[in-house]
């Protein structure tokens, strides 16, 4: 099958498990009735069938949980398979740069400090995460020179795992230092969608969805660096010029993912292996189907996760670390990532 | 063949090229046309490769103007030059699994614009430079699980799927048993022509005398001799190149 044909494919699926996805939970909403409900609401289509008390859980509750699991599980899926393509490594994920280190030691402080009441609720400890993740990719871009035409793979994922380290250190005392808010804390290391209101929606929409696109429409340059650089430009790519802007949208992208979730694991790392096994490496292809192939991932994770009451980033830990255990299993036996 | 000696496809005038305050190619002067296959030799560290890259605008230079397609170098996109020139690395080393005929297809990136993947034209130009190779039957292998010998074949036909009116080679023949190497050079014979020009770094002297029509010599970053291969390939020149002696170099 073409990937044009799997993109359509998996937009409609994505968008039936999604009306599946709204109208399940404790009090469930058929299909039928949230589909009446959307098309009233957003588009003004039909009549008022439903009560009022389903329409505000649809609305209020639902939607924009739903909404953020879709877009944060593409912008991490894209990401993810970005960063795969550009460092030609297929265990890079979108926090090789030290993103999650960054954001959750910017959510720990932001959590710490005495804000609270009014900023808490516009997205103080988002704002905060959002920060991190961006200032971490720029100590990350700095050290290790991206873009100056001289930088090493090896050396980018040394000093990404060394920035992430510190932080990730730094993020430890903080966490000894919080006494009563260490729960707070841990609930974003653990990756959740609990917070995903309207506003902070709203608030992180446009980073995620324009850096996602962008990205996931820059596979023509991204295909050019499989066979490594010097053979990129060999294919008439401008390699400075298109690892900056790669490694800039892929950070903003996930910097905007986990201000909204937390850190939400193994999304960005399996689903982009999933699409090559179906589509090849070529990431023309690989980018849009991750958007896709993320959302829906997520989107299930989530469900899940809402039925048991356990952390979103928990349940992709727990279907993406054996996942990828087999995926090594068979990279041993016969076929290589 | 009828070569019009005023078109000049590859042109070098005064080329430096430093790396680091190294210097690594200097005073390189060179005029390649239409059709013409070249041999570039030389000991290891010479500069060949480095020539190659300054050629296909991947090292700058440092003073000096390098020419493709009657067009000064730098003035040029990577796009363009990716049209003009293509150039075979010393080998594929790929991160995923990726048939042959998918890699070859990337021979196409310089062709096309936008996020769509292969058209289908493209994958039929990547199948036409697959069979022209002779490696059709590979087409569904995975490139990781080939060897060194099917790999070459199918690092050149990603070059020729970029249709350039020049196709430069690394050392096509390295590592190869006798078989493969005789197979990889009369490939290269039969794909120069009138519409493409082929020049290769090669080490095999025997194989240089009886292949290329014109053989440059390198030392130290240095052109030293440009010529026929008998004028080239003398012992005193083979004996100053490698720093051998001339008795032993004048049974090479």
């Amino acid at each position: 099958m073409t990937s044009p044909r799997l993109l359509v494919g998996g937009a409609l699926l994505l968008s039936g498990v999604a009306v599946l996805a709204i109208g399940f939970g404790s009090v469930a909403i058929a299909p039928g009735d949230v589909v009446s409900i959307l098309a009233r609401q957003l588009f003004g289509v039909g009549e008022a069938a439903q009560g009022a008390g389903a329409t505000s859980i649809v609305m209020e509750l639902r939607l924009p949980r739903i909404l953020a699991a879709i877009l944060v599980g593409a912008a991490l899926a894209v990401a993810g398979g970005a960063f795969q393509s550009l460092l030609r490594n297929p265990l890079a994920d979108p926090y090789v740069l030290g993103t999650s280190s960054g954001a959750a030691l910017g959510a720990a402080i932001a959590i710490l400090l005495p804000i609270g009441g009014v900023a808490w609720e516009l997205g103080g400890v988002q704002l905060a995460a959002f920060i991190g993740a961006l200032a971490s990719v720029g100590l990350v871009w700095r050290v290790a020179g991206i873009g100056s035409g001289e930088e090493r793979i090896a050396s980018v994922l040394l000093v990404g795992y060394a920035v992430a380290s510190l932080l990730a250190a730094a993020l430890s005392l903080v966490m000894l230092a919080s006494g009563a808010n260490l729960r707070a804390i841990f609930s974003f290391l653990l990756g959740g969608l609990d917070g995903a209101t309207w506003p902070r929606l709203a608030a992180a929409a446009l980073p995620l969805i324009a850096a996602t696109t962008l990205l996931a429409l820059r596979g023509r340059a991204l295909a050019g660096f499989l066979l490594g650089d010097e053979a990129a430009q060999h294919l008439g790519v401008d390699v400075r010029r298109e690892r900056r802007i790669a490694v800039a949208l892929a950070s903003l992208a996930t910097a905007a993912a986990v201000a909204l979730a937390g850190l939400v694991g193994f999304v960005g790392l399996v689903v982009p292996h999933l699409v090559r096994l179906a589509v090849g490496p070529d990431p023309r292809a690989v980018l849009p189907l991750s958007a896709i192939g993320g959302a829906l991932l997520l989107l299930l994770a989530d469900t899940i996760a809402r039925s048991i009451a356990v952390p979103v980033g928990v349940i992709t830990a727990l279907i993406g670390a054996p996942f990828l255990l087999w995926l090594l299993h068979r990279a041993r036996t016969g076929y290589a990532l | 063949m009828q070569i019009d000696p005023s078109y000049e496809l590859i042109g070098a005038r005064n080329v430096r090229v430093e790396i680091g305050g190294k210097l690594i190619l200097d005073e390189i002067n060179l005029k390649i046309g239409v059709g013409e296959r070249v041999a570039i030799v030389g000991a290891n560290g010479a500069g060949k490769t480095s020539l190659l890259r300054a050629l296909s605008g991947t090292l700058p230079v440092a003073s000096g103007e390098v020419i493709l397609c009657t067009e000064p170098l730098g003035g040029l996109s990577r796009a363009t030059i990716a049209r003009s020139i293509a150039v075979v690395g010393a080998d594929l080393v790929l991160p995923f699994a990726t048939r042959a005929d998918e890699l070859v297809a990337l021979g196409r990136l310089p062709h096309g614009r936008g996020p769509s993947g292969p058209t289908p034209h493209d994958r039929e130009r990547a199948a036409a430079a697959l069979e022209r190779v002779g490696a059709s039957h590979l087409a569904a292998r995975d490139v990781r699980t080939l060897s060194a010998g099917e790999k070459q074949l199918i690092a050149i036909a990603l070059g020729l799927a970029q249709e350039t009116p020049i196709l430069a080679l690394d050392e096509p023949t390295v590592h190869l048993d006798l078989k493969h190497r005789v197979e990889i050079a009369d490939l290269l014979v039969s794909l120069a022509d009138r519409a493409r020009t082929v020049v290769a770094i090669f080490h095999e002297i025997d194989m240089v005398r009886q292949l290329f029509p014109r053989v440059i010599l390198m030392k130290l970053g240095r052109i030293v001799a440009d010529g026929s291969p008998d004028s080239v390939l003398t012992a005193a020149r083979i004996a100053d190149a490698w720093g051998i002696p001339q008795e032993r170099a004048a049974r090479l």
